[in-house]
């Protein structure tokens, strides 16, 4: 189990944390996962991480359905692994989020896991479940450290899941993960979604929540900046 | 059943009794208005009913696209029912409104939701996955729609939360959501039985045609709620992702490389409106929109509205200030939350204003009317003319029956529509900026079916020549082009581009009674049964395919389907469905008491000369000395003698007797309604052969 976290304690794991917001490139520093100082084994990095723009997004929660029909094979909202939130009395942009796993640096949901289903895998680094080896105690849920946890629980296939970069789409034929094509980025109609083999500050929502407004949004009269 | 939840949900309001309908027994009829149209067939036992009366049936469907990822129609829904808007009879109608709701009622678990009877007292309908329960309405009853709605997420929403999700149910196998449900709901407008009263979903969506919210207040329904975390079932999945994928890459709008080109389902997403959109802002579309058609704003004003309900203060407020002010938006957002038809609002007081002018309607004058019409324009008068119709407050009774009601009430109505300042065209609903002097389909459509039909199937036609033209611009499209493109799409009609020819000595032509019935059955199956959105479908002619052709056809509107239910379904054999819809809906008429005599224009629409609507000028295709172009259908009129030999052609095109306009046995046995031939047969309303 060469790329399995063998230790870490959370006063490293703290440690490394703030390591990476000053790393851009974190995972070229740790390739494939080795021993760093002070004997923590470190996760390998994702080679992908989903970029959003809540303000270009229409809200039409494609992306949302899209995930759940390229991995289960059906239509639903509470399984996409991308979730966009609403409310239609509130002000632009306070009226939309979007939750999309990070694939953090240093992954809580992974740490969490009491079986390792939730897991890194080997080749890309995505953060992902193996169901087979969820017991269903949705510790990822509890442990991912965003206001809606984007580990999730999938109650028609009773396990944990999250996103894996459409990684294993058993109902999408297109080849996904960090090396392929990502559903919801492939559907968004406005191309409020973007993948990028770069790995965002980690700290805050800088790095995820993007601009990805350019000057043809300018031109259809919507703010830019 | 892949698409289907397999069940709708029946509501009996009387009794407070909770059911359910097998999806199956409908599925011929695949969804939305189609299934509303045969349940109420079969549940409204006496068709001649009123509106109003407890026994009135309503249906809210979706369909097997609803909550899907198909472009543009998965977050549409179909309501049917007795309207109570249409004049001189509330005929069998329909309304359609998008957003999240037939998507969150599939999630739930239903394909749809059949009201009858009616409570006793205020109530609101709370679906949670299969969970429903009729809850008393004692503290919404008297809110606005938004705040109907904000209320009803409150108390659903204080379920069991988890992490940011929100649990349906102690179990947790229930599933999680970190949604709000979806409220459908009236207005003070609908509690007070107005006639011109909507159904308003989240901020902009409603549907505002028939009056269903005058229904509603009727049967003491103040909403509908739905939150579910159920899975729709998809035959092909990986070819409704390609062809979503296929759909933006080569059809939608392209951000990278726009076309200069008239645009349909490739418009960009922005705001279909009539009022400036502000700029800090975001477009905002219903569930699965490929382009979202409104807006949400950094003010938080007239967010969610578009089309109509942008037009309807606009202009008396860029008369006022010379400018537009915030005031449109504040007026646009009080018509949502009222709850109010934007068309009525707006014809109306165009009526209003010219009544005014006349000198016959103001504070102590004939019809007396306190509001204050120099100061039209401004927020407070739209406030006080908005509540008046809202609560029926003093002549605002009037205005509640809308304004033909009104006008008969005053002794005005056979004036006003002679005059034509009226501009009710048919069955006493307003003008849609569509005359049929002009647009003569629309018309005619509207006319022959039971409301303002609101499709805009070839209304671009008009649209996108005009501005150009007026602009001073070569028409990207030669009217000869264009018309080409389009016929080969009309499947059963195809190839007849002479069925476009809008001048006025073709209006009266058998190939205009095939565009008629084109837009009828099109109408009938695609976009009120599967629910495709009539703003972006069909999709006739579109700038990014190369020879201009849209997706229409077998490549598109079927191949959504065919992906989510399975099966092999043609273009062609949808429009057969909608055939079949469209004579059952007739059939409905008939029983309420059609007849080809009732089936006439106001009368300003053969004796006043058209003056060019909104531009001034009105262009559409047609052949004038055997040559293609675009005719300037200003000044236009109809003509009587010649209207009614077009609906002798219409009858006999459609298999229908044109003595009376009913349908015959052989029409519909011909499309499996022989059960509804005997009914008509057994109150001597069949047709003659
Ligand atoms: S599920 Fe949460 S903790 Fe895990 S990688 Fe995604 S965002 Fe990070
Ligand atoms: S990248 Fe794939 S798995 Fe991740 S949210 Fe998008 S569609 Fe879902
Ligand atoms: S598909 Fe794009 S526009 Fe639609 S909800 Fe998702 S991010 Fe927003």
């Amino acid at each position: 189990m060469a790329n399995e976290p063998k230790k870490s304690s959370r006063r490293d794991f703290i440690k490394i944390s703030s390591a990476s917001v000053i790393g851009l490139s974190l995972g070229a520093l740790i390739p494939g996962g080795k021993w760093l100082e002070n004997e923590v084994y470190a996760i390998p990095a994702s080679q992908g991480y989903l970029l959003v723009d809540t303000k270009k997004c229409q809200g039409c929660s494609t992306c949302t359905i899209v995930c759940s029909l390229a991995h289960e094979g059906k239509q639903n909202l509470s399984l996409g692994r991308i979730q966009v939130q609403q409310n239609p009395f509130k002000a632009f942009p306070d009226d939309i989020k979007i939750d999309q796993c990070r694939q953090c640096a240093y992954p809580a949901c992974v740490t969490a896991c009491p079986t390792k289903a939730l897991h890194a895998d080997k080749k890309t680094g995505v953060r992902l479940v193996s169901p087979d080896k969820c017991i269903g105690c949705q510790r990822c849920m509890e442990a991912c450290p965003y206001e809606t946890s984007n580990a999730a629980w999938n109650h028609e296939d009773k396990n944990g899941h999250k996103c894996d970069l459409c990684l294993e789409t058993p109902f999408w034929k297109e080849q996904g993960g960090p090396n392929g094509k990502q559903a919801c980025v492939q559907v968004c109609p406005v191309n409020a979604i973007a993948f990028t083999k770069e790995i965002p500050v980690q700290a805050g929502d800088g790095g995820y929540k993007v601009n990805l407004r350019d000057e043809s949004w300018k031109q259809l009269g919507y703010p830019i900046s | 059943m892949k698409g289907y939840q397999g069940k709708i949900l029946r509501v009996d309001l009387s009794n407070r009794k909770i059911t359910k309908i097998e999806t199956k027994k409908y599925a011929e009829y695949v969804g939305g208005h189609g299934i509303g149209s045969a349940i109420f067939w079969d549940l409204c036992k006496d068709k001649t009913i009123d509106g109003f009366d407890p026994a009135n049936v309503v249906t809210i469907m979706g369909s097997p696209i609803s909550g899907t990822i198909t472009p543009s129609g998965s977050g549409r829904c179909e309501v049917t029912g007795i309207g109570v808007q249409s004049y001189p009879i509330g005929w069998y109608t329909r309304s359609n409104f998008g957003g999240r709701f037939s998507g969150m009622m599939k999630y739930a678990g239903w394909d749809g939701i059949v009201i009858e009877g009616k409570a006793d007292k205020p109530v609101w309908i709370d679906v949670r996955n299969s969970d429903v329960k009729i809850r008393d309405a004692d503290g919404l009853w008297g809110l606005s729609t938004w705040e109907a709605q904000e209320e009803i997420w409150e108390v659903v929403n204080k379920s069991v939360t988890k992490d940011g999700w929100k649990a349906l149910s102690s179990s947790r196998d229930a599933g999680f959501t970190t949604q709000k449900p979806a409220v459908l709901a009236i207005g003070q407008a609908g509690e007070n039985l107005g006639r011109s009263a909507c159904l308003i979903h989240d901020a902009g969506n409603g549907a505002g045609q028939g009056g269903f919210g005058g229904v509603w207040g009727s049967k003491n329904l103040k909403a509908i709620s739905v939150i579910g975390t159920g899975s729709i079932e998809t035959d092909d999945p990986n070819a409704l992702i390609e062809a979503r994928i296929a759909a933006k890459n080569n059809y939608a709008y392209n951000f990278d490389d726009p076309k200069v080109g008239w645009n349909r389902f490739s418009s960009s997403p922005t705001l279909g409106g009539f009022y400036d959109r502000e700029e800090e802002s975001r477009p905002q579309s219903c569930m699965g929109c490929i382009a979202g058609c409104r807006a949400r704003t950094a003010s938080g004003l007239g967010s969610e509205s578009s089309c109509v309900e942008t037009i309807f203060y606009a202009d008396f407020n860029r008369r006022k200030f010379g400018k537009q002010t915030r005031d449109a938006y504040v007026a646009t957002d009080l018509l949502q939350k009222y709850g109010i038809n934007a068309y009525e609002a707006w014809r109306g007081l165009e009526y209003l204003e010219k009544l005014y002018k006349l000198g016959v309607l103001g504070p102590g004058k004939e019809i007396d009317c306190p509001l204050d019409f120099e100061q039209l324009g401004t927020a407070e008068f739209a406030e006080e003319f908005l509540r008046m119709t809202a609560f029926r407050e003093g002549i605002g009774d009037d205005f509640a029956e809308g304004f033909v009601r009104a006008a008969e009430r005053w002794g005005r109505l056979e004036e006003d529509w002679k005059t034509g300042i009226l501009v009710y065209p048919y069955w006493g609903c307003p003008d849609h900026m569509y005359d049929p002097r002009a647009e003569i389909e629309w018309g005619y459509a509207s006319i022959v079916g039971d409301r303002d039909m609101n499709q805009h199937d070839f209304n671009g036609l008009y649209w996108d020549p005009t501005k150009d033209i007026l602009g001073g611009k070569q028409p990207y499209l030669s009217a000869e082009e264009v018309t080409k493109v389009i016929a080969e799409k009309l499947v059963p009609f195809e190839n007849n581009p002479k069925m476009l020819d809008f001048s006025l000595e073709n209006a009266y032509s058998e190939d205009m009674a095939k565009l008629v019935s084109w837009t009828q059955i099109y109408g009938r199956f695609w976009k009120n049964s599967v629910l495709f959105c009539d703003w972006r479908w069909p999709d006739l002619y579109n700038p990014n395919a190369p020879d201009n052709s849209g997706l229409t056809g077998d490549e598109g509107e079927p191949k959504f389907l065919n992906a989510i239910i399975g099966g092999n379904m043609t273009f062609s054999e949808g429009m057969e469905t909608g055939r079949k819809i469209w004579n059952l809906d007739n059939a409905i008429y008939t029983l309420q008491g059609r007849h080809r005599d009732l089936v006439k224009f106001a009368d300003y629409i053969y004796d006043i000369p058209y003056d060019g609507g909104l531009m001034g000028s009105y262009y559409l295709p047609g052949i004038e000395n055997g040559e293609w172009k675009y005719i300037d259908t200003k000044g236009r009129k109809l003509d009587r003698d010649k209207f009614e030999e077009w609906k002798t052609k219409y009858y006999k095109l459609e298999g229908w007797d044109p003595e009376t306009g009913w349908p015959t046995r052989s029409a519909l046995k011909t499309l499996g309604l022989n059960h509804v031939a005997d009914e008509l047969e057994k109150r001597s309303l069949l047709g003659k052969e």
